[in-house]
């Protein structure tokens, strides 16, 4: 019974979390997209949750721990003090539209399916039939970098890209080691933190957190 | 014990740094850490050289002929450039920033910590953090001027080399769980790894390898992933360009390389080295292009380090005896002229004020001291006898002509031509003529130049001779990667 229900209960929360991927695009504030990432992380812990329940495996929910701790709280709290110290204002200004750019995550999540084919074809675990979606959440995030102009709206793709690596790693192996895991997180927590304060360095520089005034270096 | 006390101490130093609240304090420890970690990175080559695995902390640390020449290639440079650093830093700022200063030396070691990290690490996991860790401690040090132009590059590099390197550990994940899979409950460590790859998932195997190329060839600047590298290595302080330059993109091709050699028992040797190759002769063609018309003469340098890391995978490509030999070669090469070359252009920005080729005139007459040794340096960078780099770049196109497609041997050499008269054209430009007149006659930083003796001895005995020791030393690294004599 037990086993029956937890691959489609994993497969349900991958879906859930590429959902917030694709809310993400379609969302045109900054504290909402916080708050999206928050979100997206909330269902990860469940998931890592969820899987170290059935493995049994203390590692991963120690894991799943620290997650909630590093991406549920500190540092949608660490990007919403950027958000509000920056101003609000609209998001978005994507290059291209919100129709259009759900069209070409669309195109990116049946390239996912077809990459990743291979890999979750000859992965023995029950959780195998969710790869895809993984993978199809790094592409998004990828996405989202190379579409939005604010800096922070780039800084949320990343995340974005960097939970649904996790995932991955968690999909096809039940996780990287422990060891491994935190020095991720130290690092991921570093990248946030460093980029916070460029945001605040271009907003003066450039009295803006528009990319597209970072153009000066050719050649 | 000697690992642990390599890998801890510039941490420890950094630590230091951040506390101490005077400038000779800050200097003192500054030297002291650099000249330590080169005396430990010794050590521990010599140990190695003599047949020990040396290993620390339950295994997460291990030293083999590989990590050695990388260990000796990051310490000996470091400490090189962090006795540049000294000179070049009081000449760039007095006592009332002091704050900027103790960044500078501070994070100049975490730096060190985790290139060191990185290349005597088993665990595959913890060589991604510290590589991933490079990026981070060198993001600040590119935007220490704190300029317009200096925060672009920062900012580009934090993310383009953030998103490469997040490609890397999907690649990473992805062999972690071949072998996994395959060998049963392995840990990520290269050794279990390797010897699990021939029982790997060719498949799996295959799409890992085309993720860590992808990123960790982003790290170690091959085009196209090679956009961040011009303007990160432009507008960091020299000491640091010439560590981000020489030393930094080993790191990457470290990565590669350790990879590769599972890939090449896994799939087979035909599956990885063409990629190496086509993605070495791209960066070559692309570093080409730019080189040809630079405006800027450290931009010049930044290209010229797409180039040469591309030699270095056309090496790995065309792999056999002769082919890896070379890289490795190059690679110790490419990192002694590199970062003098980028000391040198230090000085160059310090005395012209400006990065402009076009208004730099007359080094020869302004600076005679620092002009001798930007020329020599630039005819080393560009495979002229007798430096070293003739000889490594002969030993590539040697294996080239001997495994590979003949067309690429001569498209490659081509391209070098075209780097050769792009760059030699550029650098007579401020060789020659008359200085501009408010350009005062003198070098700037005699003493702190003084390191560079040791590039350059290097590059001469590289170049005319072949030490036994230097032999045996690659040798070991050849054995590691499992390239015989033929």
């Amino acid at each position: 019974m037990v086993t029956e229900l937890f691959p489609r209960l994993v497969t349900l929360l991958s879906f859930a979390a590429l959902g917030t991927a694709f809310l993400l695009i379609v969302c045109r504030d900054l504290a909402g997209q916080v708050r999206l990432f928050a979100g997206q992380s909330l269902i990860l812990t469940i998931l890592a949750a969820v899987v170290a329940a059935f493995t049994r495996s203390a590692e991963l929910a120690s894991v799943a721990l620290a997650l909630a701790l590093l991406k549920v709280f500190i540092i949608p709290r660490v990007l919403t003090r950027a958000v509000v110290k920056i101003g609000l204002q609209p998001a978005a200004l994507p290059y291209l539209g919100t129709p259009a750019a759900l069209v070409v995550c669309g195109g990116l999540v049946t390239i996912a399916f077809y990459v990743m084919a291979p890999v979750a074809a000859s992965n023995p675990l029950p959780t195998a039939e969710a790869i895809p979606i993984a993978f199809a959440g790094v592409l998004i995030g990828f996405f989202v970098m190379v579409n939005r102009r604010r800096a922070l709206t780039q800084i949320l793709g990343f995340l974005m890209l960097e939970n649904s690596i996790f995932l991955l790693a968690l999909l096809a192996t039940y996780g990287v080691p422990f060891i491994v895991e935190m020095g991720v997180f130290l690092d991921v927590l570093v990248v946030v933190l460093i980029m916070e304060v460029f945001i605040y360095r271009i907003k003066e520089n450039f009295d803006s957190i528009e990319v597209d005034r970072l153009g000066r270096l050719k050649g | 014990m000697i690992l642990g006390a390599l890998v801890l101490m510039p941490l420890i130093a950094a630590a230091l740094l951040v506390l101490a609240r005077q400038r000779t304090w800050l200097e003192c420890i500054h030297a002291l850490a650099a000249l330590g970690g080169l005396a430990a990175g010794l050590i521990i080559a010599t140990r190695v050289w003599r047949g020990e695995v040396p290993t620390a902390v339950w295994g997460l640390l291990r030293a083999d002929g590989l990590s050695a020449l990388m260990v000796v290639v990051i310490t000996l440079l470091g400490a090189i450039a962090a006795l540049n650093g000294l000179g070049y830093i009081r000449a760039e700022y007095d006592d009332t920033h002091l704050a900027r200063v103790r960044s500078f030396f501070a994070l100049f070691h975490v730096f060190i910590f985790t290139m060191l990290l990185a290349v005597t690490t088993d665990n595959l996991g913890i060589m991604w953090v510290a590589i991933e860790g490079t990026t981070l401690a060198t993001a600040f040090l590119v935007n220490l001027h704190n300029t317009p132009g200096s925060l672009e590059a920062a900012y580009k590099y934090l993310i383009l080399s953030s998103v490469g390197i997040a490609l890397a550990f999907i690649g990473t994940a992805l062999m972690y769980y071949a072998g996994a899979s395959h060998a049963g409950e392995i840990a990520v460590n290269w050794t279990s790894l390797r010897a699990a790859a021939s029982s790997l998932n060719p498949q799996v195997v295959r799409l890992a390898f085309a993720f860590i190329l992808v990123g960790y060839g982003t790290k170690a600047g091959l085009a196209p992933m090679h956009t961040w590298l011009p303007d990160a290595h432009s507008e960091a302080p020299a000491p640091i360009s010439a560590l981000m330059s020489g030393v930094l993109l080993n790191v990457g091709l470290y990565a590669l390389i350790r990879f590769k050699v599972v890939t090449d028992i896994a799939v087979g040797v035909h599956f990885a080295g063409p990629w190496l190759l086509g993605i070495g002769l791209l960066s070559l063609t692309v570093a080409a292009a730019f080189l040809v018309a630079s405006r800027n003469y450290k931009r010049m340098l930044a290209y010229s380090s797409v180039e040469h890391v591309g030699m270095i995978c056309m090496g790995l490509g065309f792999g056999g005896y002769w082919g890896v030999l070379g890289a490795l070669l190059h690679i110790i090469n490419h990192a002694l002229s590199k970062s003098s070359l980028f000391i040198l252009s230090g000085n160059i920005l310090l005395k012209y004020q400006t990065t402009d080729i076009r208004r730099v005139r007359g080094l020869l007459r302004a600076s005679p001291l620092t002009a001798g040794a930007f020329a020599a340096g630039t005819l080393a960078l560009l495979g002229l006898p007798p430096f070293g780099l003739f000889m490594s770049e002969f030993l590539i196109f040697r294996a080239g002509v001997e495994s590979g497609p003949m067309w690429v041997v001569m498209l490659g050499v081509a391209l070098l031509a075209v780097v050769f008269a792009g760059m030699l054209g550029s650098v007579n430009q401020m060789l020659y003529g008359a200085p501009p007149e408010k350009v005062e006659h003198g070098d700037v930083l005699r003493w702190s130049l003084a390191p560079l003796a040791v590039n350059f001895a290097l590059l001469l005995v590289l170049g005319l001779t072949f030490p036994h020791t230097i032999a045996e030393a690659l040798e070991q690294a050849l054995r590691v990667l499992g390239v015989s004599h033929a």
